[in-house]
């Protein structure tokens, strides 16, 4: 895959010698630089034009996070069932484009692609929440706002984060993403303690919904390449699309899955419809007229977002789900967002709270 | 400007319609605008219940590949526009029957539900509803009774569907696709 380039570097005062940034400025010196003091936004900048949330993702901007990076995946919302994931973000935005990206309304007004620098607070805070827990696993993920590894090669965070979780005894990390981005993973020793995660859709709909990503056939290379270096893996079947040709494409993309790789090393696998709030749909709609997304049956749920309809839904879940059974037939799986009724009516109960879901994840790997 | 453009500019002036909806559906091919402009004007399509008719027809045709005057012209569609009837039970109709063109399995699923609840024959003092876009999995049965002895009798009703098992298809039906 295409690696990303920007069309503009810009460095928050003060940030001109951190470690990244110094790496980024060496890999990619033609790139215009900018040093902009701190509320840069209002210093003036050029306004971006057209599509500024494309624009937005070719300006990348170093600053510092000067809030906590650890936060509760914001999945946990009221009404439906979670499995106690824990977020911690260095960038925020994504230089990839899928057409049903939540980014696109989340950070709507973003106008730059950001990059953190202080990665030793973001372990810091990660070692002083895990240390006094002792007890308790936790299972932390850099994928929430970006994807864990598309700018790996350019920001090599991967050389902080696998070392400091692989000398961890509860706590796993899990590195999610959509590319082939990979090579750097290869010379670390996770030691158990790191989850590569791909999510997977058929290959018709990455080709024409997940623009900039990798291709299904180079995610699943890479992903064998991972899993040959030591780490585990992770599947995500999320978002789960639904189109005419749904139960070929992802018969295929399982079959595929468990004939390359080795299902005594996947770590977990999750499923989780398409879901989009209203203003997102408007979105999607005007930014890509041509997708095919927003034609399946749709409709509105409990917590105002867009989902195919619980019935359909359900069938996609039982149906891919005895797939995966059958392919893999030890590989703990849950839902993402879903209801307990649909828990129910898919898994066949209701986890009793979210640490539940967690204790099943991580009991496999522990 | 062509006869179409104007016409539409025309009725988006009298429908106070917004610029994003008038310039969505100017975006449409000449013969896909005209075709859907003597509908709008048929039904009176305000501003909101256009933007409904824009959606649907775009996605069927995302889904299906086929154009909009095509879905417009389906018997389905042209059969109530040729019915007299009200204004709003025209429209109505019209958009029950785009919405089954639109959402097939959904639309298919309500039918059989409706059909299982009719089934059950339980009197105008019973209602059983379900829940919309069938999204949940719980029934509404309502009871309206002016006595006791009416409560009983209908709770004897209920009870026997339930041993012959028609209530309990009901609930199946929720997720049966």
């Amino acid at each position: 895959m295409k690696l990303y380039q920007p069309n503009e570097i810009l460095i928050e005062q003060g940030e001109e010698n951190a470690p990244v940034v110094q790496r980024v400025r060496a890999r990619l010196p033609h790139v215009p630089v900018r040093i902009v003091e701190r509320g840069w936004e209002r210093d003036g900048l050029p306004p971006l034009e057209g599509d500024t949330f494309s624009a937005g993702k070719k300006r990348l901007l170093f600053t510092r996070q000067r809030s906590t990076f650890l936060e509760h995946c914001p999945a946990g919302t009221s009404g439906l069932v979670c499995c106690n994931y824990l977020v911690v973000s260095l960038i925020s935005n994504c230089p990839m484009d899928c057409s049903y990206c939540f980014l696109q309304e989340y950070l709507a007004n973003n106008p730059t692609l950001k990059v953190y620098t202080n990665v030793d607070d973001l372990l810091s805070q990660v070692a002083t929440a895990i240390d006094r827990h002792p007890s308790q696993q936790f299972r932390i993920g850099t994928g929430e706002l970006s994807d864990s590894l598309a700018l790996d090669p350019l920001l090599g965070f991967s050389a902080h984060l696998v070392p400091f979780f692989a000398e961890r005894k509860n706590a796993l990390l899990e590195l999610k993403t959509k590319t082939d981005c990979i090579d750097a993973l290869l010379t670390l020793d996770p030691k158990d303690r790191v989850v590569v995660a791909w999510s997977m859709t058929p290959p018709d709909i990455v080709n024409t919904e997940e623009h900039g990503t990798a291709s299904f056939a180079a995610r699943l290379a890479a992903a064998q390449r991972v899993q040959e270096a030591g780490y585990r893996l992770g599947f995500h079947f999320d978002p789960l699309i639904e189109y005419p040709d749904w139960e070929r494409g992802y018969y295929e993309v399982i079959s595929r899955i468990f004939s390359t790789i080795d299902p005594q090393r996947v770590a977990w696998v999750s499923l989780g419809s398409l879901r989009m709030t209203p203003a997102l749909r408007s979105t999607v709609r005007r930014r890509f007229p041509q997708t095919r997304i927003l034609s399946g049956e749709q409709v509105v749920c409990a917590d105002g977002k867009w989902r195919t309809f619980q019935a359909l839904r359900v069938k996609m879940y039982r149906t891919i789900l005895g797939w995966l059974k059958e392919a893999a037939p030890h590989v703990p799986h849950y839902m993402c967002m879903e209801t307990a009724a649909v828990w129910e009516k898919v898994i066949g109960y209701t986890p009793s709270c979210d640490k539940d879901v967690a204790r099943t994840l991580i009991g496999g790997i522990g | 400007m062509s006869g179409i453009a104007n016409s539409l500019v025309t009725y988006a002036r009298e429908k106070h319609l917004s610029t994003p909806t008038l310039q969505r559906w100017q975006s449409w091919s000449e013969e896909d605008q005209a075709a859907l402009l003597p509908i709008a004007r048929e039904l009176q399509l305000n501003e909101n219940q256009l933007r409904d008719f824009l959606d649907w027809l775009e996605e069927i045709v995302a889904r299906d590949g086929v154009t909009i005057r095509g879905v417009l012209g389906r018997p389905e569609l042209q059969h109530p526009l040729e019915t007299k009837l009200s204004r709003n039970d025209k429209l109505k109709a019209v958009k029950d029957a785009l919405r089954k063109l639109r959402y097939p399995r959904l639309s298919q699923l309500e039918d059989d539900l409706r059909a299982a609840i009719k089934a059950l024959d339980l009197g105008n003092r019973v209602r059983v509803s379900f829940p919309a876009a069938l999204e949940g999995n719980e029934i509404t049965i309502e009871i309206k009774a002016r006595t006791s002895e009416e409560v009983r009798d209908t709770v004897l009703q209920l009870q026997q569907k339930l041993e012959d098992g028609s209530l309990q298809r009901v609930f199946d039906l929720l997720d049966e696709i």
